[in-house]
């Protein structure tokens, strides 16, 4: 008897140690490590920005900025006429730390004009405080918005305790008289007003267990708390609760943590909650889904009203306080609030992972600061999502849905500024701008022809065959391919070859140049795979993902010099040491000569060939450049190409690679032009190299035309300063060898006449 | 003209008088010219949205028309680059921050810079040279041949840049090369 005693004890007690062992173990884990804190670029402001007065509060608004009559504390603006005088709070960027200032802005009907301090004094550039748009456990790979205990205000966690575990500070991890205390007023009010559970269970229950509610679960709840209560301070428990407490369901995401809620509920950080605020996010503890504000504000607001009665009864508010509160509107936002961009945070997640041992990412107060530019973002979101929904309409499959994926790059610099990895744009699962594989068709052509004009053979207006083609294969096959309307056109110009992306050209052109050559050429793009070594290549068999097409379409966009894509700039310790740069860098990649008259063909791109389609969208007076690209039976849309500034690249598909029915130019084409109008971005203006001269050929020949006898066909190209190109039939017609215009032969006629005279 | 008979004067005279008249008929007549071709539409190289101020305005990249038989097309006209005041504030800052031996931090307020004017070869140049106090020459040279592809035009910007990759050469004791880039420096715009 004793020792079936003394064997129950022992296993109560192994049973008891290795609890405790696990539950220290993870909460170690995340209570020590407060996560790094992602911020996006910040916007910057100057005289000549083109940021119009109603976007300028925008992107103040985006920061949480408040709209008020007069400037009081850190976090407000007011507008006088078209000058807006903002109170900055401190900010911390990768190489400063700003204390809180005012800074005035005078704008006109162009965008900024002038930026003033509180002395009056001009400033040259400034830039916004950088949002914030995430945080993550590298280990854990979550992200939320964690607040320290510097950031909580000080009525939270009295309310918490008020409201959830009137003994938190008193008891060990569980608490007997708050069990009974709540039974007793359960029963008195013939409903569950309060919970027996103490803060530390629910903490536990929300940090390692599922919901099933069995009594073994909450036996190990209890002594999984008091393990935690003996190890850990109760304000090391308080705060990780206040961090961890599920709050809410936003589609696929759960909202954890105060400070994600309060984002979410409230588009405020928790700092900035009033007494009704707080109270409201402390009666959706008990029920994220029961007592959700926006589809319950009944029941919401009679909870949250609850929860002020039980402060005051506390003493934790007055009595007066609570009943202004309770006066006061649930003043939810009608959407849910805060900003949250997955596709670009799981880009930081991965640069990190790749670049840094965990012990570094684990310090604390990690801060991290991208390159991701929210505008562009929003444009590059609604860009993708408006145009899938027209596409839907007329889309072949009901059971399917189309996807989509978008990256958008600064040129020069290869910052990456947007990325979105589904129409689902608030979505964090399948990033396909990151992982979507896929066969980029057409958009090989601009490589192909780069590695023509290289070998100095070729050039814009060389005349190449559209013809049929008929290779051997290794496997003794025939490989006879096709234009895409089933036609050849014969002798073309290179110009219109990548212009109309004719497939039969394309291929004659690379067989000549030799496909080992054109494959070199795709890795010194940064095609990070070897593609495989056959005439289809031409046609673009080879796989990319949109990243990694935006990188290689990076050395085209700015003159042969390929930057790497960055997301990360710097990552900061939290006593402002700078932890790691990554600086930008650049590679020679292709001559600038060769590149310009790369360009200046992928122009025609838009202006005759398959995208043509984007004029309508685009500003009559914005130069861009691009390439559709559509893979074999339609399965694949691209688009890629860039402005002076930007380069965007647009994949459109279906994930279950079914053929789509439409070509790049019509699907994806669609979503990039639509943001390429969006972004307010610059043209393409790349000065002519000196070594290359300007000429007019006649697009559909590719021979030279003249003033005299110019007509809607020709073409402007770029060329080796001292090319022949042959002249066209009309020109020499009315060139005829020497000059004769009509007033040469009255000239003519004239002196006969006086010679007959005389 | 060999010497002509009487009756070959008649003939030319009279084909003479008639051609004379039916030129003139012609030229009076602009309704049976043929009309001036219609130039296409060539895209105006002016951007959607203002340059980035400071940038000098470089000629449109593409003429208007083809230019007349045996002309030689137009160049772009030669230009100079400048700083716009913001970003002409950042690299005096950049500088600063050099002098205290930061170069990470000098490099990042380029780097901002280069956000505004993305495009402005100068910022290419003062980035090239943070590079290359840092010891960096192969991107030094690097970013001075980017500096010199957009600078094209720019004389005193490509010479800029020439003596930055020429700095860069000589401190990789590529001594031939550097002189030969010098010169090309000089050639430009003498010292």
């Amino acid at each position: 008897m004793l020792g079936a005693v003394a064997i129950v004890v022992l296993a109560a007690v192994g049973y008891y140690i290795y609890i405790d062992r696990d539950v220290t173990h993870q909460f170690e884990g995340r209570r020590w490590t407060v996560p790094a804190q992602i911020y996006a670029a910040p916007q910057e402001l100057y005289a000549g920005l083109p940021l119009l007065q109603a976007d300028m509060e925008h992107e103040l608004q985006r920061l949480q900025y408040r709209r008020v009559d007069r400037l009081e504390h850190p976090g407000t603006y007011r507008e006088h006429g078209n000058r807006i005088d903002v109170a900055l709070r401190p900010a911390n960027f990768a190489d400063e730390a700003r204390p809180a200032s005012i800074l005035s802005i005078n704008l006109n009907a162009e965008g900024l004009e002038s930026l003033h301090d509180s002395a009056g004094k001009d400033v040259a550039i400034f830039r916004l405080e950088p949002e914030l748009i995430g945080s993550i456990f590298p280990s854990h790979g979550e992200d939320r918005i964690i607040v320290t205990p510097q950031q909580v205000p000080a009525l939270l966690p009295a309310a918490l305790a008020a409201v959830e575990d009137r003994n938190f500070y008193r008891h060990h991890g569980v608490d007997p008289v708050g069990i009974l205390r709540a039974m007793w007023t359960n029963v008195r009010a013939g409903q569950i007003e309060q919970g027996g559970s103490t803060l530390t269970q629910q903490l536990v229950k929300n940090y390692f267990l599922d919901s099933r509610r069995t009594a073994v679960r909450k036996i190990r709840e209890m002594i999984m708390a008091v393990a935690l209560e003996a190890h850990f301070s109760k304000a090391d428990l308080m705060n990780a609760y206040i961090n961890e407490i599920f709050l809410g369901q936003d589609g696929d995401r759960a909202i954890h943590g105060f400070g994600l809620a309060s984002q979410f509920y409230f588009g405020k950080s928790l700092s900035e909650l009033d007494l009704s605020e707080v109270a409201l996010l402390v009666s959706i503890v008990r029920g994220p889904s029961y007592y959700d504000p926006r589809r319950h504000p009944d029941r919401a607001r009679i909870r949250r009203d609850l929860v002020l009665r039980l402060m005051v009864e506390r003493g934790v508010i007055k009595q007066t306080d609570a009943q202004a509160a309770m006066h006061k509107p649930l003043g939810v936002t009608a959407k849910p609030g805060g900003t949250y961009y997955p596709a670009y945070l799981d880009f930081v997640r991965r640069t990190l992972r790749r670049d840094y041992r965990n012990e570094d990412l684990t310090r604390e107060g990690l801060r991290i600061y991208t390159s991701l530019e929210p505008r562009a973002q929003d444009q590059a979101e609604r860009a993708l999502e408006r145009e899938l929904e027209r596409l839907d309409h007329a889309h072949k499959y009901p059971d399917a849905k189309l996807e989509g994926a978008v990256v958008v790059t600064s040129s020069q610099s290869g910052d990456v500024i947007a990325i979105v990895g589904s129409r689902n744009v608030g979505y964090d699962g399948f990033n396909r701008a990151l992982d979507a594989r896929r066969q980029i068709g057409s958009l090989v052509k601009p490589f192909i022809y780069l590695t023509a004009l290289e070998t100095g053979r070729y050039n814009a207006s060389t005349v190449v065959q559209d013809t049929p083609v008929s290779i051997k294969l290794v496997n003794g096959k025939y490989w006879e391919p096709e234009n895409f309307n089933k036609t050849a056109n014969g002798p073309v110009p290179v110009v219109r070859a990548l212009a109309e992306s004719l497939n039969l050209a394309t291929i004659n052109v690379g067989m000549d140049v030799g496909l080992p050559k054109v494959a070199e050429t795709l890795q010194r793009f940064g095609l990070p795979r070897a593609p495989a070594i056959v005439p289809s290549m031409l046609l673009g068999t080879v796989d990319a993902t949109p990243i990694e097409v935006a990188q290689m379409y990076n050395g085209l966009a700015n003159g042969g010099f390929r930057t790497s894509l960055r997301a990360v700039h710097a990552v900061i310790s939290e006593d402002g040491k700078k932890i790691r740069a990554f600086p930008l860098d650049v590679t020679s990649v292709a001559t600038p000569e060769n590149i310009y008259q790369v360009d200046r063909m992928m122009e025609q791109v838009m202006a005759r060939g398959t995208g043509k389609p984007a004029k309508s969208v685009l500003p009559a007076n914005l130069v861009v450049a691009g390439k559709s690209g559509t893979s074999s039976e339609y399965r694949d849309n691209w688009f890629a190409g860039f402005s002076g500034s930007n380069v965007v690249v647009v994949w459109v598909g279906y994930d279950e690679n079914m053929p789509t029915g439409f070509t790049g130019a019509s699907g994806a084409l669609p979503v990039w032009a639509r943001l390429m109008a969006g972004l307010g971005t610059s043209s393409w203006n790349a000065p002519l190299p000196e070594s290359l001269a300007e000429t007019w050929i006649d697009f559909p020949t590719g021979l030279q035309v003249e003033s005299g006898c110019a007509s809607n066909d020709s073409t402007p190209i770029a060329v080796p300063v001292g090319t022949q190109i042959p002249l066209a039939p009309q020109c020499a017609a009315v060139n005829n060898g020497s000059n004769t215009g009509i007033g040469e032969i009255v000239k003519r006629a004239g002196e006969w006449l006086r010679d007959l005279v005389h | 003209m060999r010497p002509l008979g009487d009756a070959e004067d008649t003939i030319l005279i009279r084909t003479t008088l008639l051609v004379a008249a039916m030129v003139m008929l012609l030229t009076a007549c602009p309704s049976l010219r043929a009309p001036p071709p219609d130039f296409p539409e060539s895209p105006t190289a002016q951007p959607a949205t203002p340059n980035a101020p400071g940038t000098a305005q470089p000629a449109p990249s593409t003429p208007n028309a083809p230019p007349a038989p045996g002309e030689a097309p137009p160049r772009p006209a030669p230009k100079q680059y400048r700083l716009g005041p913001a970003s002409s504030a950042l690299v005096a800052q950049s500088h600063k921050q050099m002098m205290g031996g930061d170069f990470g931090l000098a490099a990042a307020t380029i780097e901002r810079a280069m956000r505004i004017e993305p495009d402005n070869p100068l910022l290419w140049i003062e980035l090239g040279r943070v590079r290359y106090t840092a010891g960096d020459y192969s991107q030094a040279d690097a970013m001075g041949h980017k500096a010199l592809a957009l600078a094209s035009g720019d004389v005193q910007a490509q010479a800029s840049a020439w003596r930055l990759i020429a700095d860069s050469l000589r401190s990789r004791r590529r001594n031939e090369e550097a002189a030969a880039a010098d010169q090309k420096a000089n050639a430009l715009s003498p010292r």
